[in-house]
């Protein structure tokens, strides 16, 4: 039996059939959709590598079936600059170290452009650091990103207070 | 594999219906803990995805109690606009898994995976709630200690669905809270964990509903600190949490903590919910 659906990935709307339901969103995205940015690291929901936003939301793509997405919109890591005009996540990363061997780095980022849209830790490092829990990262950059999501807090709080003003 | 995702109970409830065991039909909503439960192996039985059943995501008040869908994620419970009672299960929403977890698994999900470490049973206990279970040969309700029958082991039959959680009416003043230990702070499964419920008439308990969870096969109520704790102000119920009125636990030794050790982590776990209620410190 084969299966087609039909989503929206960073603003593309893709349709895709697969013969076999296991497909997990990651390996589609990885394998089908020549968007390797999004990594595979426990490919069992524990180490956050695989973050992607879903209609929005944070989730790990290793624990989602691709074929449980039909209608979904799907943002990724190549989907967040610009042209050559970073994210601010992206760019508070850079600025402040926020990783070091950058394999869990898109992870990351997906994890805290999603924390952030969320609007429940506003500025507070603790809760920066409790909703960053779900990406682990083992070279141990963590103060650099916490540094690096506070920032980019900031200035995305301060950016839209300019443009409401 | 073979992949099934009805909008409606009707279709949800006859792609059970008749199934026995050698057809074998897996029930998922977020899947978060079906997935890594697979392993290496791969699943050729047939997967029924519930989430895009209608009625069956969100939490709303019924009657004089209170509706959770089966398919409602730890995120809608996070958001929802609930009363101080729920403020356990609340904080319980926060420690399951990481947010990205929160946002895909949902609370009959974690009742139905039914393990001894389930974050949100020790609050749904404290809280009476009760399990809708429903097939082509009707509905039934259980109450969930009834509901959860041991390690991984549930009531439920294999044509059934859970379609809802219910939370019968709740004291006015009534507040819930929540106490997880791990061996770090967050991403942890729990050593030992306390769901509680209280009422409280100036400043000293009036009804207590404490549950323990992770210290034996299925999370347990504590009858018998229950009743010792009625009429306790804060330094006196923290006294009346003793090893004596916790016997019905019967913690195990593991990877995460001896059973010794989670003993001594059930009380202080108690005597910190205790104090995050009566001080007023529980938050989702």
């Amino acid at each position: 039996m084969s299966y087609t659906i039909s989503l929206t990935v960073n603003g593309d709307r893709r349709d895709v059939t697969f013969e076999d339901a296991r497909v997990t969103l990651l390996d589609l995205l990885r394998e089908r959709l020549a968007l390797p940015g999004t990594k595979k690291g426990c490919d069992r929901g524990q180490c956050g590598a695989c973050t992607v936003l879903v209609d929005g939301r944070r989730i790990n793509s290793c624990l989602t079936l691709a074929v449980t997405l039909d209608g979904a919109d799907v943002t990724t890591i190549e989907g967040l600059a610009r042209g050559d005009v970073l994210h601010p996540v992206q760019a508070s990363f850079v600025e402040h170290d926020g990783f070091q061997c950058g394999y869990c780095t898109p992870g990351q980022i997906m994890s805290a452009v999603g924390l952030i849209a969320e609007g429940d830790v506003g500025t507070d490092p603790e809760r920066i650091r409790e909703g960053m829990s779900g990406n682990l990262c083992r070279c141990a950059a963590y103060h650099g990103i916490t540094e690096a999501v506070l920032d980019a807090a900031r200035r995305m709080t301060d950016d839209k207070t300019r443009k409401s003003a | 594999m073979s992949y099934l995702t009805p909008t409606t109970l009707d279709a949800a409830l006859g792609a059970l219906s008749g199934r026995d065991t050698e057809a074998p039909v897996s029930v998922i909503a977020g899947g978060t803990d079906w997935f890594p439960a697979q392993g290496e192996r791969a699943y050729n039985g047939t997967l029924l995805d519930v989430t895009r059943v209608e009625g069956m995501r969100g939490v709303s008040a019924v009657g004089t109690g209170w509706r959770i869908g089966g398919a409602t994620t730890w995120s809608d419970i996070l958001h929802a606009d609930l009363p101080p009672a729920f403020d356990g299960l609340k904080l319980a929403a926060r420690e399951v898994g990481s947010v990205q977890i929160q946002n895909a698994g949902t609370v009959a999900g974690n009742i139905c995976n039914a393990s001894p470490a389930a974050d949100g049973v020790p609050p749904l206990l404290s809280l009476d709630a009760e399990v809708e279970l429903t097939s082509t040969r009707g509905v039934r309700r259980l109450v969930l200690a009834e509901f959860i029958t041991g390690v991984r082991k549930t009531a439920r039959a294999a044509d059934e669905i859970v379609t809802a959680l219910y939370i019968p009416a709740l004291s006015a003043g009534a507040r819930g809270g929540f106490t997880k230990i791990g061996g770090r702070k967050y991403l942890v499964i729990s050593v030992a964990m306390v769901g509680a419920v209280l009422t409280l008439s100036g400043g000293r308990i009036a009804t207590a509903r404490i549950t323990v969870g992770s210290a034996s096969p299925v999370a347990l109520r504590m009858g018998d600190l229950e009743n010792a704790l009625v009429g306790a102000d804060l330094a006196e119920a923290l006294e009346r949490v003793t090893p004596e009125r916790l016997a019905a636990l019967s913690p195990i030794s593991d990877i995460r903590g001896s059973a010794e050790f989670r003993g001594e982590a059930v009380v202080e776990a108690i005597r910190r919910t205790l104090t995050q209620i009566m001080k007023g410190q529980a938050h989702g």
